[in-house]
């Protein structure tokens, strides 16, 4: 019976994937039509780097996994990595220090998501372009004219609220920064958030945030797919893209506008040190014994069983390492307000303190249930003295 | 001149069943709500002979689900119980000269408390009220806790409806921290619950204590 079932789900399972197949090619052959050329060879570029064919292949299936597809995807990944360099970008900076793009652009030893990531036809990136001044901005303008519509508006960093937003201004005409955020995204396919920052405010939002920094959703009111981190893995925005080149659409997202791919599961769950949570091994200071053995760094601040993210599981540097692997405890970075909500970072939860003293919640509870004893007893033996005799 | 006392039923069998459960639920998740908390670490023998934490874990995650359903039934009962439900009860604070006086009572200022009718005084009324809030908080926050690590059945309908509330209190970490402040209360609750019955059985003599156990209370009779 229970076996019917099964292969009755199976069915339907292959029927949908054969359908989503479909839909795949339909939308990739509609890519290939109306998106402009390809500026870049992918293939050319991952040979000039040393990376080989089979390097590739090895690359499609790691990314096919994690975007949760089964392996009859691979070729459409490919194919759509190959296309990655069609979709016209806009990257737009605000509120941070640029450590997302350093991070993603930067790698001593690239990968195929990182050379994936300089194949990206940036139209627009106040970093990396070489215009500058009145320039710069007559490129932002024809590029948001050229491709509007069609363009991906990526960005990284807060928006500051206060003082009508000209904490951030920007450019020769001295636009603040909720002016062009919203001038670009209100033509754009999609807005990416990069990094917690443009995601959910993050360090310019931290208390108490003088400049009343905010995420971008929070700041222009359109919705974002949030790539959170600080900084976040270049996979899960490669994944999104390409996501988005296959299927014509956002992947999934949490209700923090995280892709459920890449956020769906806690640091803790997929964590290569918990089988010594459990079996309660933990480090408990910094390079003892126990951090030798790779024990769990629960009780050196680590935030893993707070903080929804896939790092464990993709790792960074081509999957080289990752914070807890390295033996620092996760700092939480993909969560909103992280800085405030995970603090301190380096200890666990309860040992946050209150009014600049050693105070925690555990020795203010155990104070006030001193007190509360000691009252107890005040009472007691004042209750006996006054309702001495009675019966 | 001897007083006569008259035993009346007070507590119905499923209040006190529910009490002692409750309480036996909230001890045990104390003790290994504070392990989860702050927990040692086993260092002899191999990691794959040890499950302490996972242990733990368990047991909490155990007698947290137990919580969470005997609180749904406690609510019942305030509503529905066929012997006494007494939501009502729960609002005796309204009447503020009879609070004021129960307040002087407590505070040795009067000999004698005021003649209430309803099953809880004042100022339990009001403590009550308290707990029930407590419980639920922690009952909601434990159900966010155990949907982050668990994504099936029950917890995983729990978790759906629940994470928008996780959203509001600022992700998982304000939601454990919040969690871990609740049982502190619950701590500063039981200290003065168990010292304020048995001072009612001190003074009052009707016989608190017991009557969690046996479901009788001791009333003096009228001549
Ligand atoms: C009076 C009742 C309770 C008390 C005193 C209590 C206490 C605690 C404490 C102190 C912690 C550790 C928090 C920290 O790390 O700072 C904790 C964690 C937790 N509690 Fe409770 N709790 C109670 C009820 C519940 C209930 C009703 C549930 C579930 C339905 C629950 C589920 C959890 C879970 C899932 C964790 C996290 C454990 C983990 O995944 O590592 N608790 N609790
Ligand atoms: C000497 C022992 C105790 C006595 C005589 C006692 C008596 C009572 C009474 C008369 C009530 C009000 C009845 C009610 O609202 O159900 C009550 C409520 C409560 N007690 Fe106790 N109690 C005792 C110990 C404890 C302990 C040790 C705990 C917890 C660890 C506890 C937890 C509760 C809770 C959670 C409630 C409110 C829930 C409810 O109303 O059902 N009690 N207790
Ligand atoms: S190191 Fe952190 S994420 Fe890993 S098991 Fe320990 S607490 Fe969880």
């Amino acid at each position: 019976m229970a076996k019917g079932n099964n292969s009755e789900y199976r069915k339907t399972i292959d029927k949908q994937y054969k359908e989503l197949m479909k839909h795949c090619q339909l939308h990739m052959e509609q890519v290939e039509k109306t998106l402009p050329e390809s500026k870049e060879d992918l293939h050319g570029l991952l040979k000039e780097r040393g990376l080989t064919r089979r390097d590739f292949v090895k690359w499609t299936s790691v990314m096919t996994a994690a975007l949760m597809l089964p392996p009859i995807f691979k070729p459409m990944v490919a194919k759509a990595a190959e296309n990655f360099s069609r979709i016209p970008v806009v990257w737009l900076h605000f509120a941070e220090c640029t450590g997302c793009s350093e991070a993603f652009l930067r790698s001593s030893y690239p990968n195929v998501d990182d050379i994936l990531l300089e194949t990206i036809s940036l139209e627009y990136h106040e970093t990396l372009m070489a215009a500058s001044g009145y320039q710069a901005e007559q490129n932002l303008e024809k590029a948001v004219k050229d491709f509007a519509g069609k363009f991906i508006c990526v960005i990284e960093g807060a928006l500051p609220r206060g003082l009508d937003g000209k904490y951030l201004t920007l450019g020769p005409k001295g636009k603040t920064g909720i002016e062009v955020a919203k001038e670009v995204a209100s033509k754009a396919a999609a807005v990416i958030c990069i990094g917690s920052c443009s995601a959910f405010g993050n360090i310019p939002a931290a208390d108490p945030n003088p400049t009343d920094c905010v995420g971008i959703k929070k700041a222009i009111g359109v919705s974002t797919v949030n790539i959170a981190g600080c900084p976040p893995n270049a996979v899960n925005f490669t994944g999104t893209i390409l996501h988005y080149l296959m299927f014509g659409a956002l992947p999934a997202l949490d209700n923090l506008g995280r892709p459920v791919w890449a956020y769906g599961k806690r640091i803790h769950d997929y964590c290569e040190r918990r089988p010594h949570y459990d079996a309660s091994e933990f480090v408990e200071e910094w390079g003892d014994e126990s951090a030798l053995k790779g024990w769990c760094l629960y009780k050196m601040g680590c935030k893993g069983p707070y903080t929804y993210a896939n790092c464990g599981k993709v790792r960074f540097n081509g999957g080289i390492s990752w914070p807890v692997m390295s033996g620092h405890g996760c700092i939480g970075c993909t969560e909103p307000d992280f800085w405030d909500t995970m603090a301190p970072l380096e200890k666990p939860l309860p040992d946050k303190t209150y009014g600049g003293g050693e105070k925690t919640v555990d020795n203010i509870g155990i104070a006030l249930t001193g007190i509360a004893a000691a009252g107890i007893a005040a009472h007691a033996v004042a209750s006996g003295i006054r309702h001495k005799g009675d019966k | 001149m001897e007083k006569k006392f008259t035993s009346e039923k007070e507590w119905s069998v499923a209040m006190r069943i529910n009490h002692w459960a409750m309480a036996i639920s909230i001890f045990v998740l104390i003790v290994t709500g504070f392990y989860i908390a702050e927990p040692f670490t086993v260092s002899s023998g191999e990691t794959v002979d040890k499950f302490l934490m996972g242990n733990i874990r368990y047991a909490h995650i155990l007698f947290g689900v137990f919580l969470v359903f005997l609180f749904i039934w406690r609510v019942y009962l305030a509503f529905f119980s066929r012997f006494h439900a007494d939501w009502k009860d729960f609002f005796a604070w309204a009447d503020m000269k009879m609070t004021i006086d129960q307040i002087k009572f407590y505070l040795l200022i009067k000999k004698e408390g005021p003649e209430y009718k309803t099953l809880y005084g004042p100022m339990q009324s009001l403590a009550y009220i308290g707990l029930f809030f407590m419980v639920f908080v922690i009952v909601i926050t434990g159900l966010i806790l155990m949907g982050a690590g668990y994504h099936e059945g029950f917890t995983a309908v729990a978790y759906f409806i629940l994470r928008p509330v996780e959203k509001m209190m600022g992700g998982l970490a304000v939601v454990r921290y919040v969690h871990h402040v609740f049982t502190w209360f619950f701590i500063l609750f039981i200290v003065v619950h168990i010292y304020m019955a048995f001072w009612y059985d001190a003074i009052l003599k009707k016989g608190t204590v017991s009557s969690m156990i046996s479901g009788n209370i001791f009333k003096k009779a009228k001549e």
